[in-house]
């Protein structure tokens, strides 16, 4: 028995005692040598902590000025082009908005993880000026944003119908991100980031070519990223909704012309419709009510969709893809080793309790998936019965949702350019 | 103006319309939200000195596997290799600075180890040499490391140098580290040094 | 006017980024694949350098090559940021010209391509997303079933049903024959000679080249064997006591009656230029051993089936070589430890600490000196190959070390110091639940390690004095045994002692197992059979002779020879019943190999291969 626990002693220790080698004894110099003294400064994050988010702040202001304010564009173009170059290009794009949602996500389940300050007032500054004014965050103070507003060049359109049916994907993208993150996998929005790489001038080169596509596609319309992919454009677009305070196209009644709605580069404006459908109202009702009901069926199917494809979904995890290396290596008994699995029994980690770990990694997959299959029957519920909502406008309206406040249509407004010259 | 006023219907009589009361609701649930949401992470925030905010290499966990020079997103990776002269042992046959099966101890190409050749070595007193690095010209491969631990001390090591790193928020390299040696530490173990133990 | 030249600009400026971005693409490719500081040609270059040092013109050409390869490097390298710079000022004036070229224009799309009727828009989306989201919803359903345990099972079982009946009937004895660890271990060598191949495949480009040389060498020389000459025996003996240095073979019809003097049985008889004790090995159709003497040191090949000498190769001009031989005993010599290969490499060692390794045409692949043993006999312990490392049990009064090396290139996977003595034991490979373990004896250990990284896995102190015998394993339980002390059998799982005996007690002979019984052969000429599992002794001869070679279980059948050159046959069945003696007249120190139908004996007066064919 006291052998036994020997040699488990000896097991335990070969790892870490393995690596303290002392081979050659240290050197009794005669010749009075010094050893060299290093010195390794930390940059100061603090100090860029407080840059930043003043930054943020006064961006945030020069956009909400201009937009309620002054009315115009001018500013907004200005403050695109810093946001670019300082949040971009400068600082390298972290910490941004966007991948924020998942370490604020991560702090709310894993009480190990340290929130950051700065992480924690990027997150939710924006959201609180969307509360107030709507997404001036997304006009140009977001970098993402700002640098396709700034290729963006000539608009074409892309149908209703479509990009009403795309504006689901941020959810299911933000559904997956949360899920990733708060299994401790990775940082989806971090890892598939496509401007990230553009504004360090180096990367994957995947993700940047896919970067690149998005800014050319973004010469010829507005802000595909923010429309169609930004998991946090999602959650703004929730918020500003609500806002308090709304941006108007023009403070004078509106003429019904159609030009700002030809002016919007997202598509945002919609124009006066007098719902005369050919259905009766008992029918749309009824639609409604079916939806309504549907909705709880669809939430159901989502969670179990993603309950069952959890395993696959955890192949992602660096532990259950480390169990899969080690058994696999321990059936074959390779002899090329991966540099994990080597790393795996120098670090003198048994199988057990890697077993163990992946369990408890499957574990909370199987959890966190099924509530992001629910959150994504969710979102394709609540959007199908938003399509079929019917609601006349006399005039033409901004989509506070999808309104980015980029101002174009100020320029375009008519009655605006009275007001201006009546000043 | 007749029209006007069928489509805006009243709730039970009271003076709020329709549309608006629904707006208000949305305002006040979404304000609530927000706050929520800010109160709850306010909870969770550290300060800046305790808050884990450096990406750092564990040099016990290292195993010198090759991946910091190509996975790091700077065309250069951000880690270097650091040198603890305290634990070196100013060896003239350097694992970390000759080739395996060096013949001759010269600084002819076939010998060195260091692609960049950043390793240089200045004689102090017999028999032995004073290894620097520079830098300037590392790139973070770890063969010099691997070779220095092997055979050496291990007075060679590599870190994260914080000037150089973008502080990402998901280090790419700690992400495909085969040991998990890469972490976030804090501001006052930024750097995890071997000769000030 | 001023749109013209905006106009102008943007195109011009266009044209730049584009092709500018083209070039930087294809170089940053061309520098990623290439990666400049670790070109294949360097490496090889450098590899030939390792091999035959003192080659000028070859140093010369390394440092030309570094040099290019270095400048390259961070020429390319600033070339792409200078690059990456000047591509983003170009598309910044590109969209600037664009968007001053498009200042006056103001959005307005030819037709709307949506109906007027937002309900129809609405309808449509609303579908969309119906539709869109039935199509992932299905496609997520189908991965997740693929993926899921029930159809992977479902899978191979049809599989399975499907494969032929005549293939499955095949297979299944094949599985039950595998059911003891020793029948696994036996397994276990197929699989690391096949390991073998695959390694040699994913060996580094700058070796590929001579990989595939070698293979096709052999496959010319098996075709060549196939058209004229005797079938190639699978059967390899690749080390001291076979296949991972545990007294055990699986050739079958070894001849029981032959005459060395009057050459009945016997394909061929061969001299030996230099003397030593160790023991040949056979791997296909090559026989190797090693000898030495004060003038040099030498790693022979011999044809299996001619007796040639094919070829030979002198360690020599290895850096950290001792001028002056190391002090070695008489009965011990310079070559005492045996060579050990994998079909595709061979190894071998001197009393000096040089360990040279050559391809199976005796192309010297690398070698180096390991360090002078200090040892007051002289160095003996047998070399073990186990998947594509050497390991070389390195005991010795100053520094003792249990290292690998990496086959390919010599490179120390992994070293474990020791604090062993000097000690004449020789490691081997246990599989204990079908994993292997490195088990190697000393004074005063029995220890097992992980042969991957060196780990110890367990470590039983029962050994002292000078530990010349090597340990055996078999069915989970290892055996090690030294004069003056014990013979001791430990379970393999956790490393607790299961008996301990000490009636008779092996010097030079290593103890062998099978399933259910030990032997022991000592160096006064008792061989004696103990029961495996509970150490009772169950038989003993007095043979009346010296034993120093190492009793080796084949085909059923106990082998042994005596000092004064006598082969003994016993069964293997706990009653040590002779089943044959034949003398050969020549002293035998070493361990015979064997293969099919062969066994090559390495006596004191040369190398003879006793076969029923001849």
């Amino acid at each position: 028995m006291k052998k036994l626990l020997t040699s488990a002693g000896l097991l335990l220790g070969a790892g870490p005692l393995a690596r303290a080698v002392n081979r050659f004894p240290r050197p009794d110099f005669e010749s009075g040598y010094q050893y060299p003294e290093y010195s390794y400064a930390v940059p100061n994050e603090m100090l860029w902590d407080i840059i930043d988010v003043s930054v943020l702040l006064i961006l945030l202001g020069i956009v909400t000025w201009a937009l309620f304010k002054k009315r115009t564009r001018g500013p907004i173009l200005a403050v695109s082009v810093v946001s670019v170059g300082y949040f971009g290009f400068f600082r390298g794009g972290c910490v941004c908005s966007i991948g924020s949602i998942q370490n604020i996500a991560l702090a709310f389940v894993d009480p190990s993880y340290s929130l950051p300050i700065a992480v924690f007032l990027f997150f939710i500054i924006p959201i609180v000026f969307a509360f107030l004014f709507g997404r001036v965050f997304c006009a140009g103070v977001c970098p993402f944003g700002a640098v396709q507003d700034l290729v963006n060049v000539k608009n074409f359109r892309i149908s209703r119908a479509v990009s009403g049916a795309l504006s689901v994907i941020p959810w299911i993208y933000l559904a997956f991100a949360l899920l990733y993150a708060l299994t401790r996998t990775r940082f989806l929005i971090c890892r598939f980031d496509p401007f990230i790489g553009i504004f360090r001038l180096g990367g994957d080169i995947g993700v940047i070519s896919f970067g690149i596509v998005l800014l050319l596609m973004s010469i010829f319309t507005g802000r595909p990223f923010c429309r169609f992919l930004c998991p946090y454009g999602a959650i703004l677009n929730v918020v500003s909704r609500a806002s308090i305070f709304k941006v108007k196209i023009t403070p004078k009644p509106c003429i019904s012309c159609d030009l700002c709605h030809d002016s919007c580069p997202v598509d945002a404006i919609k124009a006066p419709y007098g719902n005369r459908t050919g259905e009766t109202p008992t029918e749309g009702v009824k639609r409604i009510v079916i939806y309504m009901a549907v909705l709880p069926v669809l939430m159901l199917a989502g969670a179990l969709i993603l309950r069952w494809s959890s395993p696959d979904l955890a192949r992602a995890n660096s532990e259950v893809r480390l169990y899969e290396m080690v058994t696999e290596y321990e059936a074959s008994f390779s002899d090329v080793m991966e540099p994990e699995v080597e790393a795996f029994y120098s670090q003198g980690r048994n199988l057990a309790e890697l077993e163990a770990s992946k369990d408890e990694v499957l574990k909370s997959f199987r959890l966190y998936s099924t509530l992001a299959g629910i959150l994504i029957g969710l979102v394709v519920g609540l959007k199908l019965l938003e399509m079929s909502l019917k609601r006349g406008r006399k005039e033409y309206e901004i989509d506070y949702g999808h309104c980015v406040g980029c101002a174009k249509c100020f320029d375009y407004c008519p009655q605006n350019k009275i007001l201006a010259k009546n000043e | 103006m007749k029209k006007d006023k069928d489509n805006e219907k009243l709730v039970d009589g009271s003076p709020i319309k329709r549309r608006d009361f629904f707006r208000k609701l949305g305002t006040v649930m979404a304000g609530a939200g927000v706050a929520a949401v800010g109160a709850g992470g306010a909870a969770k925030v550290k300060g800046n000195r305790k808050a884990d905010l450096y990406w750092q290499i564990d040099h016990e966990k290292c195993i010198q596997c090759g991946r910091c020079e190509t996975s790091c997103v700077m065309p250069v990776s951000a880690v270097r290799c650091m040198h603890a002269n305290k634990v070196c042992g100013y060896c003239d046959l350097c694992g970390g600075y000759y080739r395996t099966n060096a013949k001759e101890l010269n600084t002819a190409a076939e010998n060195m180890l260091c692609p960049t050749g950043a390793i240089s070595r200045k004689f102090v007193e017999e028999p032995y040499f004073e290894y620097t690095i520079d830098e300037a010209l590392c790139n973070g491969c770890g063969k010099c490391v691997k070779g220095c631990s092997s055979f050496g001390n291990g007075s060679l090591y590599l870190q994260v140098r914080q000037e150089l790193c973008l502080n990402c928020n998901e280090c790419s390299i700690a992400k495909v580290c085969p040991s998990g040696a890469i972490s976030r530490v804090s501001y006052e173990s930024a750097y995890k040094f071997k000769d000030h133990a | 006017m001023n749109k013209k030249i905006y106009r102008n600009i943007a195109a011009v400026t266009a044209i730049f980024a584009i092709t500018l971005s083209i070039m930087l693409a294809t170089n940053y490719f061309q520098v990623r694949k290439a990666t400049p500081l670790q070109t294949e040609v360097a490496e090889t270059l450098k590899e030939l350098n390792d091999m035959n040092s003192n080659n000028p013109q070859l140093q010369e050409q390394i440092r030309e090559l570094d040099l290019l390869s270095r400048r390259a490097y961070f020429v390319s390298e600033s070339h792409l940021k200078t690059g990456i710079y000047l591509l983003l000022a170009m598309i910044g004036v590109l969209v600037l010209s664009l968007r001053f070229y498009f200042h006056d224009v103001k959005n307005i799309p030819d037709k709307d391509i949506d109906p007027v009727d937002d309900w129809l828009v609405k309808s449509k989306s609303r579908n969309y997303v119906l539709w869109g989201s039935g199509v992932l919803a299905t496609a997520a359903l189908l991965l997740a079933f693929l993926s899921s345990p029930y159809y992977t099972s479902l899978k191979s079982k049809k599989a399975a049903g499907s494969d032929d009946s005549a293939l499955t009937a095949d297979s299944y004895p094949v599985e039950e024959e595998l059911t003891t660890d020793d029948e696994y271990a036996m397994a276990g060598i197929v699989r690391d000679e096949t390991a073998g191949d695959a390694a040699a495949e994913t060996q580094t480009p700058a070796e590929e080249s001579a990989a595939t040389e070698a293979s096709g060498a052999e496959t010319a020389q098996a075709a060549e064997a196939a058209a004229e000459g005797p079938e190639i025996p699978k059967v390899t003996h690749n080390g001291f006591r076979g296949n991972n240095s545990n007294g055990q073979s699986s050739a079958r019809n070894i001849p029981a009656s032959w005459n060395l003097a009057s050459g009945t049985n016997i394909a061929w008889k061969a001299s030996i230029p230099k003397p030593g004790y160790n023991s040949p090995a056979i791997s296909g159709r090559n026989v190797f051993l090693s000898g030495a003497d004060a003038s040099g040191r030498e790693l022979y090949c011999y044809d299996l089936f001619t007796g040639e000498l094919k070829w030979t190769l002198s360690a020599s001009g290895i850096p950290g070589s001792p001028s002056a031989m190391p002090k070695v005993n008489e009965d011990t010599g310079l070559a005492a430890s045996s060579v050990a290969t994998n079909g595709q490499q061979v190894c071998a060692i001197f009393a000096t600490g040089d360990i040279i390794c050559a391809d199976m045409d005796g192309n010297k692949l690398w070698a180096k000196n390991v360090g002078v043993p200090d040892n007051h006999y002289g160095y003996a312990s047998s070399l073990l190959i186990y998947g594509s490392e050497v390991i070389i049990q390195y005991d010795n009064d100053s520094n003792g070390k249990l290292m690998a090396l990496n086959l390919s290139n010599g490179n120390v996977r992994w070293s474990k110091d020791r604090s062993e003595k000097a000690t004449w034991s020789s490691p081997t490979i246990a599989y204990v639940d079908r994993k292997p373990q490195l088990v190697v004896m000393g004074n005063p250990a029995i220890t097992a390690y992980n042969p991957d990284n060196g780990d110890i896995i367990w470590k039983v102190d029962c050994m002292s004095g000078e530990v010349g015998a090597s340990p055996c394993a078999n069915n989970g339980r290892i055996f090690g045994a030294n004069e003056y002390v014990n013979l001791v059998a430990i379970n393999g799982v956790d490393g607790s002692v299961l008996w301990e005996s000490n009636d008779y007690l092996p010097e030079v002979s290593s103890p062998v197992a099978s399933r259910d019984w030990v032997y022991v052969a000592t160096s006064y000429g008792v061989l004696a059979c103990y029961n495996a599992e509970t150490g009772e002794l169950v038989a003993e001869q007095d043979l009346g002779c010296q034993f120093y070679s190492s009793p080796m279980i084949v085909d059923g059948k106990l082998f042994i020879f005596s000092v004064e050159g006598t082969l003994y046959m016993f069964s293997n069945n706990g009653q040590l019943t002779l089943l044959g003696s034949i003398n050969t007249g020549e002293n035998t120190f070493a361990t015979p190999a064997f293969t099919d139908g062969m066994m090559v004996v390495r006596s004191q007066n040369g190398l003879y291969c006793v076969s029923s064919n001849s």
